[in-house]
């Protein structure tokens, strides 16, 4: 078993020493070309090791020692989740390695890119396996390291192409284009403003319950112990981790300017799986705290929170994605509105129970393969047309037909059309919010259907504006093939899915088809059937163009980052100067002349004349010894 | 024992001092000589330095070209150094304030010394002073040794002791003639007041007050402490600017009276008095040593820079000089009886003090410097490194002479 382990985390890691070696001792080791196979290798080993463990390792735990004697141990968990999400993690990492062979093979720092990809991938694994949370805040970190890492891969900012937004746009003061190195900066400060809450939470929790094993600890009893106002804390600490790493409203900006990152980095880490960890968590963290048995006004005030935060994320994400024109930024504002729909229907199981909870976890299964298709066609495109904006006529879809079926397939599957993959999933989404009208009437039910309705809407803007009726292009159209393979295989898994759920392979997806069945789902889907098919028609509306700028301009949130808090830090800035200044006066000034002026006024004692002294010394003992006869009385 | 050996020693100070007109050399020999008898009898860590400071005062008066009572002057300081060695065996009241007057009159004459001229008008302003703490002491020590229960005359009797003391020693605020004096005064006669005269005014304090200890002691101690407190302070804040480096030592004089007097408030525990004792002593040698040094110097011209830095910071209080273990002692002993204030105010003052001892030794310091001044300096700088090894023998040597200061007949 523990060579299992050790091979699932340290093959990818070793596989990338090699080519990170070679590109730390050369500048350009061209003869290191080729090792990026040996990093690939290593993901497909830790591929076969999750395959084995879903198919043939018994559900329980696995503990390596670490520090026994605080009940501090390396626990790995093989649950319903972590099995799933493991192999999801692996084969998504191996199809985008795949991929990266042929997209990143001219780039100038592939050492530093395959080291961190890899790292990211043993991180990503080691949160999914996880049960004890100090190991789990290991891979955490891991991953905020090589998100850093990845997104300012082209960390030179000399590249346009490489860039967010419109290059010299300005609103207001403020710049709205946003450079790599910039990009990983926010990135890896929004995830630390997350997590550091998360790691006093993490200690509470220790100090509280004496171990930090998500499966064992008595969670009804703490919340019991530390009360309403503690439990709200302590819970609120805890979610700011998933909240900042999963991109929920307000903490949403990282992910956008994150797409300066290579494509494939964006298809792995802010599809499918980084940012996807915050909510499998929160998953986790529901599926054994078992929300549903436990009578606590704090930990259902959160829940409440956590619902509606996650429905409007998902609201705002759609209605920016459906106004962006950036292929990549339309796919991360799209994830943000996914992320957002799997914290509020795992949040629903506080009132509906585990179903939910699958419900949510089999959005993110789906969700992830769909995206990250999504994603790498959007960087064939890029590489093709030489352009991160959505161009693209019916020349493309004709000399680019495999991608053309590809995102058809994908974003069909994915807008919830009956009677394809999502279908299934959304109607299942969509009774879970029907059944919490006894407790917040329509409003969760509403909104998850205006963000579905969006969501179709901006799929279709997609695929037309960048394969139909988008502005004519020239094509730079060479070599594709490793690249069509990995997304052709990764959407083919779309289908695979699709035949587990209606085949009733897997007995909780079974449930969602009864869901389809039911009429108020078909008619959602039919809702956004229509929404998806006027859209590819009518991409973009001219009248409607102030609207679009304002979406894709993320309704000004960039100047909560940019310059609201700037503004804060600046500010604390100047107290501190003031206060250093105030110290220096009294030090060098005050004090100084201070002494200074006691001491003249001493020494303008000694005037020389005799008569003087007699005086003040006689005067002196008299008053002595009137004061003491007075007080000795 | 110790009485003949004082004996022996005073007759042959006055035969020394007679024979003077006819060769000065003869009294040098007898000063010396009555000295190393005072001390063969009452042999201790005491008495080793006061026989120290009071044979390197002898010596110095050979750096004066010349002087107005030459061959006696030899006499009196070891006149003044007898005394101060027998001051601790001394039992009988009436011998102890003719101890106070022994070593306070010789420094009547020594104070108008000078190479050229007799400084008349320094003696008057010294002398006038004198006389005036003499009185008090004397009035206010016969009033505490007979008003043994308390009550309103031993509250006035112990206040006159201490004013006496007070302007004897040169204790703020009545210390108006100390910056005068030092200044317009010769450094050497100087060097002698500020340090062999101020030994015996404290131990008879401390004799006679720990012996009329009553109720009423730790009432009227307050003044003691507040006189203390503000001695230090202006000693201290007043040498920061002075010019002259005898007026900056001056004032250096009266922040080190206020240390030394602190710790007679410890009169109010007697279980800490050998501790106290030990503060003031040891202080009061630091004092010696370093106002020696640099009065030397100053009549020279010049001294050693590394003999001046060494003492400043002996003053300063730097481990492991001798400055930094009366200061500490004198802290111990403060904060065991719940004097915590007066403590306090004593460590801020001696950081206060830190300025102008680096500039007394930046003045003073002119390189190597070969000459007598140099060579006591030199001594007095051998004294105050001795506590590198830490000084529990004189803690000793203290518990064993704080018996003796309960007196007879009170």
């Amino acid at each position: 078993m523990i060579g299992l382990i050790a091979l699932l985390y340290l093959a990818p890691i070793f596989c990338s020493i090699p080519i990170t070696i070679a590109w730390v001792m050369e500048k350009k080791p061209d003869y290191a070309r080729k090792l990026p196979i040996l990093s690939v290798f290593g993901l497909f080993i830790s591929l076969l090791v999750s395959l084995y463990i879903l198919f043939n390792v018994q559900d329980g735990k696995y503990v390596i020692e670490w520090l026994p004697e605080y009940n501090i141990n390396f626990v790995f968990i093989f649950d319903y989740l972590s099995k799933y999400m493991g192999v999801l993690t692996a084969f998504i990492a191996f199809l985008i390695g795949v991929y990266g062979l042929e997209y990143m093979k001219d780039d100038y720092r592939l050492g530093w890119y395959w080291m961190f990809f890899n790292v990211f991938t043993a991180s990503m694994l080691l949160v999914v396996y996880s049960d004890n949370l100090l190991m789990l805040l290991i891979g955490w970190e891991g991953l905020g390291l090589a998100s850093w890492g990845l997104i300012g891969h082209w960390f030179r900012d000399d590249d346009p192409m490489s860039y967010v937004g419109v290059m010299d746009r300005k609103v207001w003061k403020l710049d709205m284009f946003w450079s790599p190195s910039f990009g990983g900066w926010r990135a890896i400060s929004t995830i630390r403003f997350g997590d550091m809450p998360m790691f006093f939470a993490v200690a509470a929790i220790y100090a509280l319950t004496g171990t930090l094993n998500i499966s064992e600890i008595d969670w009804g009893a703490l919340f019991h112990h530390i009360g309403t106002p503690g439990t709200l804390i302590l819970i609120l600490c805890f979610l700011m981790g998933p909240f900042t790493k999963s991109a929920q409203l307000p903490f949403s900006e990282w992910l956008m300017t994150a797409m300066t990152g290579p494509t494939t980095v964006s298809a792995l880490l802010h599809s499918a799986t980084m940012v996807a960890a915050g909510t499998y968590l929160f998953m986790r963290f529901s599926w054994y705290v078992e929300p549903w048995h436990i009578h606590s006004l704090g930990l259902e005030y959160t829940y409440i929170l956590v619902l509606f935060v996650g429905l409007l994320s998902a609201l705002y994400g759609a209605v920016v994605a459906a106004g962006c024109l950036e292929r990549k930024v339309l796919l991360a504002a799209s994830t943000m509105s996914s992320l957002g729909l799997m914290f509020a229907s795992a949040a629903a199981s506080m009132w509906l129970g585990k179903i939910a909870i699958y419900v949510a976890f089999w959005y993110l299964i789906v969700h992830a393969f769909a995206k990250a298709t999504l994603f790498l066609v959007a960087g064939h495109l890029i590489h093709v047309t030489h352009d991160r904006f959505c161009v693209g006529d019916r020349e493309v879809a004709k000399k680019m037909k495999l991608a053309f079926i590809v995102t058809i397939f994908a974003t069909i599957s994915l807008s919830g059309i009956p009677p394809f993959t999502a279908y299934w999933v959304k109607s299942a989404m969509d009774e879970v919010m029907h059944h919490l009208i006894h407790e917040f009437g329509a409003l969760p039910l509403t909104l998850l259907i205006l963000t579905s309705i969006a969501y179709a809407a901006f799929l279709a803007k997609f695929l037309s504006l960048n394969f139909i009726k988008g502005e004519k292009v020239h094509l730079h159209l060479h070599g594709g093939q490793i690249m069509g393979s990995a997304y052709t295989v990764m959407v083919s898994m779309l289908l695979v899915l699709l035949v587990v759920i209606l085949g009733e392979y897997e007995p909780h997806a079974a449930e969602f088809v009864k869901e389809g069945f039911v009429v108020t789902s078909f008619i959602v889907g039919v809702a956004v059937l229509a929404s998806y098919s006027f859209t590819i028609y009518v991409p973009r509306i001219k009248q409607l163009s102030p609207v679009g700028t304002f979406l894709s301009d993320r309704m000004y949130l960039p100047f909560l980052n940019d310059f609201i808090l700037p503004k804060i830090g600046w500010f604390v800035a100047k107290i501190i100067d003031y206060c250093n200044k105030v110290i220096d006066f009294s030090c060098h000034k005050a004090i100084p002349s201070a002494f200074e002026g006691w001491s003249i006024g001493i020494r303008a004692i000694q005037s020389g004349e005799l008569n003087r002294y007699i005086k003040i010394v006689v005067g002196c003992v008299i008053v002595i010894l009137a004061t003491i006869s007075v007080l000795g009385w | 024992m110790q009485e003949l050996s004082m004996l022996i020693a005073l007759i042959l100070i006055s035969l020394g001092a007679a024979l003077s007109f006819r060769d000065t050399r003869w009294v040098f020999a007898t000063s010396m000589a009555a000295l190393a008898i005072a001390i063969s009898t009452s042999w201790n860590a005491y008495t080793f330095f006061v026989v120290v400071i009071a044979a390197l005062n002898i010596v110095s008066l050979d750096i004066m070209r010349k002087s107005q009572i030459k061959g006696v002057d030899y006499a009196l300081v070891a006149l003044m150094g007898v005394a101060t060695i027998y001051v601790f065996f001394v039992n009988d009241f009436a011998m102890l304030l003719a101890m106070f007057i022994v070593v306070s009159v010789p420094t009547y004459l020594l104070v108008m010394v000078t190479d050229n001229k007799a400084n008349v008008d320094v003696g008057i302003k010294y002398i006038t002073f004198m006389v005036l703490a003499t009185v008090l002491f004397i009035i206010g020590a016969i009033l505490v040794v007979h008003s043994p229960h308390g009550g309103l005359l031993y509250v006035l009797g112990y206040t006159m002791l201490v004013l006496g003391l007070c302007i004897e020693i040169g204790v703020a605020p009545m210390h108006e003639w100390v910056p005068d004096v030092f200044a317009a005064a010769d450094p050497i006669p100087i060097s002698i007041i500020a340090s062999l005269a101020k030994f015996v005014p404290f131990v008879v304090a401390y004799k006679i007050l720990v012996s009329t200890t009553n109720h009423l002691t730790p009432f009227v101690t307050m003044i003691l402490a507040i006189l203390a407190a503000i001695s230090m302070f202006i000693g201290n804040i007043g040498a920061l600017t002075s010019r002259e480096t005898s007026r900056i030592l001056a004032y250096s004089t009266v922040a080190n009276m206020g240390y030394i007097l602190a710790t007679l408030a410890v009169i109010i525990n007697f279980n800490w008095i050998y501790l106290a004792l030990t503060g003031a002593m040891l202080q009061l040698i630091v004092n010696s040593m370093g106002k020696i040094g640099f009065f030397t110097a100053i009549k020279e011209g010049k001294g050693s820079t590394p003999l001046m830095y060494v003492l400043a910071l002996s003053f300063i209080g730097l481990p492991p000089l001798m400055g930094f273990w009366s200061k500490l002692f004198i802290l111990t002993s403060l904060v065991y009886v719940g004097y915590l204030w007066l403590a306090l105010v004593l460590v801020i003052n001696s950081a206060i003090s830190v300025p102008y001892y680096i500039r007394i030794a930046r003045n003073l310091g002119k390189g190597w410097v070969l000459s007598l001044a140099n060579a006591i300096a030199l001594i007095a700088v051998i004294i105050v490194l001795i506590t590198i090894v830490p000084p529990d023998w004189f803690v000793e040597a203290m518990k064993g002479l704080s018996e003796t200061l309960i007196i007879k007949g009170v």
